[in-house]
């Protein structure tokens, strides 16, 4: 009984460990490569090449938004924990603010702190933030302002990972369980 | 409290009588504060003025229908009810005047979908500190509660 189990058990088991599959999406063949030119936390201009070299992850929202963005920033903290440790100082997390009006550098900078060091705030002129937003083809648009001057604003939910190189490689969303990042994330910075 | 009177008036012998009654006045008397009731409540706080939001399951256990139509911080100038949206990769928010909650029901307010949207700090806050919300409802109802305030780092 045990023998005639035994292959099939370890097909089982052979299929679960060759995965060929990514767990997200494979973006390689449809999304360019990363080139921006937005101010940093800072308040310096910076370009795509301070950001190579390290797995990247690209994410477009607001600070002015309690809900969405901190839970789509929590995850990637979530996520970047299960990483071995001298693995998360080689993954960084660029959190581009569609929202220059309000997202000041020193409000951006202290925004991402809540998050870990990995995660850097950018945003940019409307034709920077144009310049980035139609090279991934997303978009952002603002609501109208309330008595109190506050407006919302809708920008995308996915989450454009990059490889060391800067090439695009995959697209994590709000429905991808923190896992399937996980094992994506680990699999991306082993081969690139 | 309830409960454990009940419980204290049974454990007497004498005057089943009078233990039937007081439970009848204890429940009826008390039936709004029992019946309306949040559980696992969170502010998730961001630095400086950014806005937090508030999370909780709010549990209708009268029965009546409510609706929910408000809720008030003072450490907050304006709370508002939010949803936030997500539709072909594109997430956004917006207000919701009002949340009807039918009798015996339960209704979430959790990260992606309803939650307070608490704007203008005016007290300070850190995490772990606990703050009292009072939520409002149509027929006049307030229902004051409890909230833990975290980091959103620890939300999702
Ligand atoms: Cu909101």
């Amino acid at each position: 009984m045990l023998k005639w189990l035994s292959p099939i058990f370890l097909s089982v088991l052979l299929a679960g460990c060759e995965d060929p599959n990514w767990h997200t999406s494979d973006i390689s063949d449809i999304m360019p490569e990363l080139d921006l030119s937005l101010m940093n936390e800072n308040g310096q201009q910076v370009e795509e090449d301070a950001y190579i070299g390290k797995t990247t992850l690209l994410y477009f929202g607001y600070t002015h938004c309690p809900d969405v963005c901190p839970t789509s920033l929590a995850r990637m903290t979530a996520a970047i924990k299960k990483l071995d440790e001298p693995a998360r100082d080689d993954i960084q997390v660029l959190f581009v603010s569609v929202d220059p009006e309000r997202d000041t550098p020193a409000r951006l900078r202290q925004y991402t702190d809540v998050f870990g060091p990995q995660f850097i705030g950018l945003t940019g002129s409307t034709a920077q933030l144009d310049a980035l937003t139609n090279r991934y083809r997303v978009s952002y648009g603002y609501g109208e302002k309330d008595e109190n001057g506050n407006y919302d604003v809708s920008h995308s939910s996915g989450i454009f990972v990059f490889n060391e190189q800067g090439d695009a490689r995959l697209l994590m969303r709000n429905s991808d369980p923190i896992p399937s990042m996980v094992s994506d994330l680990q699999r991306l910075m082993e081969r690139g | 409290m309830v409960n454990k009177l009940r419980i204290g008036a049974m454990t007497r012998a004498r005057g089943k009588w009078a233990c039937g009654l007081l439970a009848l006045l204890l429940t009826g008397g008390m039936a709004q504060a029992q019946d309306l009731s949040l559980k696992d409540a969170r502010l998730s706080l961001l630095p400086g003025d950014m806005p937090g939001a508030g999370y909780f399951s709010l549990h209708n256990d009268s029965p009546e229908n409510v609706t929910l139509v408000g809720a008030q911080s003072d450490a907050f100038k304006n709370t508002e009810i939010h949803m936030s949206m997500e539709k072909d990769g594109m997430a956004s928010m917006h207000a919701v005047p009002e949340i009807d909650i039918a009798a015996g029901e339960r209704f979430e307010f959790a990260p992606k979908g309803y939650h307070l949207m608490f704007m203008h700090r005016v007290a300070p806050l850190e995490v772990g500190d606990d703050i009292e919300v009072v939520l409002r409802f149509a027929d006049g109802q307030q229902l004051p509660a409890i909230f833990e305030v975290v980091s959103p780092a620890a939300m999702h």
